[in-house]
């Protein structure tokens, strides 16, 4: 094989796996995606390394080795391309797709992303049962009022949150501000008597700072013997915890509604 | 209300929660439907062996986890996608959101006012409900894997 389509094959399995891991990918599926299309291009073995910002791919064939690094970046949580990226692989493991068609295919994907308006309707919705759930452990059936103030608090948090992130600001900075906005709003039916049961309005409606995703990709990451990209994960989502949390203080602080406590 | 009553109710409360955040995962479309029964059937899972079968919450969530993600791996092979595709969208209705708040808040409390043993006692009972629950819904997420798909990949 020359030494040219090898470096392309490097560069190609590079890609993929650092397609996989900015947009919240589990370390173990950008590792095996990675090494399975490396042989699938007809390399003998691709060797992966993956670190919490970074990667290291080299891959082997007839005696010769060829490494990349590249940076990973945080794009976003993305299972749209995760899928993409990861059918791709399929088709050439398959023998479909040769190495300038999975190129052109991982260039091609554009990520899939929901319209704005809907995902805070959908948000606001997901907190609002969130609330209903647990005034119906707690045993208070009727009230429908405090999902309703929820609904509200969590959709325009949500809002803010996807308007912040358009400007690129830090993900801490976003949550913080975000939580603010949304304990704020809550607040108020502490303030005016508006619901029954504000304290449960005022818990439900930062549920949307909870980042389960990196939580149980954290987790997972370490069973599977990924371990510092586990820690690194499962810091980066105490730190988004911790945001919100300095958000929702400032809020109770600003209103002087103490309910969490 | 009837259990059936019950159990109904909470699936559809927890399907809502599964296909929001799923969009916020920006799933593709034509698997959102999966993420909402997955997360009807393992927050209503979890409820009837919690609630009926008196399982603590952790061991509840571990094994609606498990049921959950055993679903997932059929659906991935149907859809030749990764199971955690549609899987960690139909956990979120699980995570223990409030539990890490308030043990975050308590902790942040007890800088505040200074240490209390009330405060120390929510931050630990807190935070350790949501350290386990946690890990119970990412091992049983990994379980058939661990058990069943030791040497293959599932996709």
């Amino acid at each position: 094989m020359p030494e040219r389509e090898q470096r392309e094959i490097t560069r190609v399995c590079a890609q993929t796996c650092r397609m996989l891991m900015q947009h919240g990918a589990e370390s173990a599926l950008a590792e095996s995606v990675g090494r399975r299309l490396g042989v699938a291009l007809g390399m003998t073995d691709a060797e992966i390394a993956l670190m919490a910002n970074g990667i290291t791919v080299t891959t082997s064939c007839g005696g010769r080795a060829d490494t990349i690094v590249q940076r990973i970046q945080d794009r976003g949580l993305n299972m749209h391309v995760v899928t993409e990226v990861q059918r791709a692989m399929l088709l050439a493991e398959a023998r479909q797709l040769d190495l300038a068609g999975v190129a052109r295919r991982l260039d091609e994907i554009q990520p899939l992303r929901y319209n704005r308006w809907l995902v805070s309707l959908m948000i606001g919705l997901s907190c609002a049962c969130f609330a209903r759930l647990a005034l119906i452990s707690k045993g208070f059936d009727a009230d429908l009022t405090t999902p309703l103030l929820t609904f509200v608090a969590s959709a325009v948090a949500m809002h803010v949150r996807q308007w912040l992130a358009h400007f690129h600001f830090n993900p801490l900075v976003n949550f913080a501000a975000a939580a603010f906005v949304a304990t704020s709003i809550a607040a108020q039916g502490m303030i005016y008597g508006l619901v029954d049961n504000p304290k449960f309005a005022m818990s439900a409606c930062v549920l949307l700072f909870v980042p389960g995703f990196p939580l149980i990709n954290s987790v997972s990451d370490m069973v599977k013997g990924y371990i510092n990209t586990g820690v690194s994960r499962g810091v980066m989502a105490v730190l988004l915890l911790l945001a919100s949390c300095s958000g929702i203080l400032l809020a109770m602080t600003v209103w002087n509604v103490w309910t969490w406590l | 209300m009837n259990t059936l009553l019950i159990l109904l109710q909470d699936m559809g409360l927890a399907a809502v929660p599964a296909v929001g955040f799923a969009m916020i995962f920006n799933v593709p479309r034509g698997a959102l439907k999966y993420c909402a029964v997955g997360g009807a059937l393992g927050h209503a899972l979890r409820l009837s062996l919690h609630k009926f079968g008196e399982l603590p919450i952790e061991w509840a969530t571990l094994i609606a986890a498990s049921v959950v993600s055993m679903l997932g791996i059929y659906w991935a092979k149907h859809w030749r996608a990764h199971p955690k595709v549609f899987t960690v969208a139909a956990m979120i209705p699980m995570i223990p959101g409030v539990y890490a708040f308030t043990a975050l808040l308590a902790v942040i409390e007890i800088d505040r006012k200074g240490f209390t043993e009330e405060l120390l006692k929510t931050a630990l009972n807190n935070g350790l409900k949501a350290v386990f629950i946690v890990g119970a819904l990412a091992f049983g997420l990994a379980l058939p894997g661990l058990l069943f798909y030791r040497r293959k990949p599932v996709v």
